[in-house]
């Protein structure tokens, strides 16, 4: 092989090399972009020309684009709920229910993480969140760190993959499926996750209650009426947000962005119901948006750069070819897919993972074939829903969990990262058993799309 | 000394022009949130063609992220792998942030804004308007802000180039002032919550 062909795989060894640099992603991937295109015009596989066809691509894929308009709407919704005081309420009135329970607390907090996960979908957000309002009380009550701080990061991690999701907004793009089949297809293995984490934390208190002490009988009304009306109060907003939101994309009365657009309304109305919207946090909540917004759509801008010349000069093929050499035909193929994207994700957010690897992937996706076990035109979803579920994990994962130092980065002092190391390993074991089940059975991802969206 | 100082405030006056069109980008979610809301109840209502309203829902997120993206980036929101940049001594995340800045970030930015100018030019030149039938026409107005929204990120380059580069000298000179009123006003210097993490492990 010359020079010329072996350009790509350079091009990915330089971007996969300069990125540890530490110099932010975005401008990463548009430099490399750059200097490869122009080294493809010295090796005369590249023209000036093809620089503007970027800037087609820029437009027509990141500006021009409708569903893409959910990305803004939802994180502006997520960053709102966050101030309006919902999840407070929302974990006060879970302890009052559960805290007869062994490791009450602990299902709180996984209740509450699957609650808010479908409200939201920012990792480093609900993750803090959950950190600063629910660690403290649990060692307070003398929990075992390890178990409060893994019950944290693995249903603070579920928004990623519970819509609706700002990461399945982007994948279902990217692969040119409906973000609302993506959407439906993501709702039983989330939940099936959450169930996950609920029995291992019920089995493990009821075994060892000292890992898990309950919450003194005194906390919060007792008479029957008053536990009613503080359930009605704290569970109401946010359920109603929600059903709002995924029931009229799931009941087919909205698409994605005007839902989005009206889970952002309801946000700041549920903030002005609970007393909590200022000028000032709304200017915060705007900005703070904004900037993640920014941080993304950067990525994304730079990630269409790379990519075009990564492809002009002739780098699908040699995925292609190499995928297919490595092989092991589809089932080999999609095992690779999935070890690739559990490695990267010991490294990378899921931003550069989604941007950066998915367009590599989409082509060689299409081509696999599971005979009876998955039906052809679901092969998609299907995989799209492992990488989602894959990339979740990949945020739990030692030593590079970016949920695990989010935790660490607002946990008390006395917090050790060794002590959030061993706490998540069940949840990571509890992850595969996961991922295992919906390779195993894809009913648990295809069944509700292929019921609802006929 | 002179030369750090003009740096500081050159970096400084950047960071005004910047945080006023990021904030102008930033409170259009605020519209944009209404025209859709408008465009949903509308369409039931009153059955006005949503055409327009679904071209004004992307305009607005266009103008949006294109404006905050310079002011994202003195911010330093945009993400880094911090694996390893998270140990370096603070003059060496200066000087990755300069060369950085030179190699990557102002040559694509050019390059961007070289061919973003051609591309609103020749949108203007011919009239472009919306593909569809009742779409919204001068097409070209929206295009300019993706040059414009670069020309806002080279800016933001310039501001952080210098703000480094102001530190790199005053360490040079050993000026602690200088020094402290770099860092003050450069982010990517400062250790975050997540090296903290890892330097606590390192530690223990």
């Amino acid at each position: 092989m010359d020079i010329v062909t072996l350009l790509p795989v350079f091009m990915f060894l330089a971007l996969a090399l300069l990125l540890f640099s530490g110099y932010p992603v975005a401008f990463i991937l548009g430099g490399v972009g750059l200097a490869f295109g122009f080294l493809g015009i010295h090796f005369d596989v590249f023209s000036l020309i093809e620089f503007f066809n970027i800037l087609s691509r820029v437009w027509g894929g990141v500006c021009e684009n409708l569903i893409l308009v959910a990305v803004p709407m939802f994180i502006f919704m997520g960053t709102m709920l966050e101030r309006s005081g919902v999840a407070k309420d929302l974990l006060y009135c879970l302890q009052v229910l559960l805290r007869k329970t062994p490791g009450g607390l602990a299902l709180s907090v996984t209740i509450m993480g699957t609650i808010m996960a479908a409200t939201t979908g920012i990792i480093g957000a609900s993750v803090v969140m959950m950190t600063l309002l629910a660690l403290p009380v649990m060692l307070d009550r003398k929990y075992d760190v390890s178990l409060a701080t893994g019950t944290i990061a693995a249903s603070g991690t579920l928004g990623i993959l519970i819509p609706p999701s700002i990461m399945l907004v982007i994948m279902a793009d990217l692969l040119a499926i409906s973000v609302g089949t993506l959407f439906v297809a993501s709702v039983l293995p989330g939940l099936l996750l959450a169930t996950l984490y609920i029995i291992y934390i019920y089995i493990r208190t009821k075994i060892n209650p000292e890992l898990a002490p309950p919450l003194p009988d005194n906390i919060g009304p007792t008479a029957r009426k008053d536990i009613l009306l503080l359930v009605a109060k704290s569970f109401l907003p946010p359920v109603a947000l929600i059903t709002l939101v995924l029931g009229s994309i799931f009941g087919g009365f909205a698409t994605p962005t005007e839902a989005a657009g009206v889970g952002a309304l309801g946000s700041i109305l549920l903030a002005i119901f609970n007393k909590k919207l200022k000028f000032k946090v709304l200017k915060d909540v705007s900005e703070r948006s904004a900037l993640t917004c920014a941080m993304i759509f950067g990525i994304f801008v730079g990630a269409t750069a790379f990519s075009y010349v990564f492809r002009s000069l002739g780098g699908d093929d040699l995925i292609h070819d190499f995928v297919y050499q490595v092989g092991g035909g589809s089932w080999g193929i999609l095992f690779l897919m999935m070890a690739m994207v559990f490695v990267l994700g010991f490294f990378f957010d899921w931003v550069e993972i989604t941007l950066i690897v998915l367009p590599l992937f989409a082509p060689i996706m299409a081509t696999l074939d599971f005979g009876n076990h998955v039906s052809p035109e679901l092969i998609i979803p299907w995989i799209a829903v492992l990488l989602a579920v894959n990339l979740q994990t990949s945020f739990l994962t030692p030593p590079f969990g970016f949920a695990l130092f989010y935790l660490k980065g607002v946990a008390p002092p006395s917090v050790k990262i060794q002590m959030i190391y061993k706490g998540i390993i069940p949840f990571v074991l509890l992850q595969l058993i996961g991922l295992s089940l919906v390779i195993g059975f894809p009913e648990i991802a295809l069944w509700l799309p292929q019921r609802l969206l006929d | 000394m002179f030369v750090a100082k003009l740096f500081i405030n050159a970096s400084k006056l950047i960071e005004k022009i910047l945080t006023f069109f990021g904030m102008l980008g930033a409170w259009l979610a605020i519209p944009l949130i209404f025209v859709i809301i408008f465009d949903v109840i509308s369409r039931r209502f009153f059955v006005i063609g949503s055409t327009k309203l679904q071209e004004m829902e992307f305009h607005l997120h266009t103008a949006l992220f294109l404006l905050v993206l310079g002011f994202a980036y003195v911010k330093n929101s945009h993400v880094r792998i911090e694996i390893i940049r998270e140990r370096f001594p603070t003059k060496l995340k200066a000087w990755f942030e300069v060369f950085g800045t030179l190699i990557f970030l102002l040559p694509f930015t050019g390059m961007v804004i070289y061919y973003g100018l051609d591309f609103v030019s020749r949108s203007y030149n011919m009239n472009e308007v919306s593909a569809a039938l009742t779409g919204l026409s001068h097409r070209w107005i929206i295009k300019s802000f993706l040059p414009l929204g670069m020309f806002l990120l080279w800016l933001a380059g310039i501001s952080v180039l210098f703000r480094n580069l102001a530190y790199i000298i005053a360490e040079e000179e050993k000026n602690e002032t200088i020094m402290k009123n770099s860092l003050s006003i450069s982010p990517e210097l400062k250790s975050i919550d997540f090296p903290e993490a890892i330097k606590s492990k390192n530690k223990e």
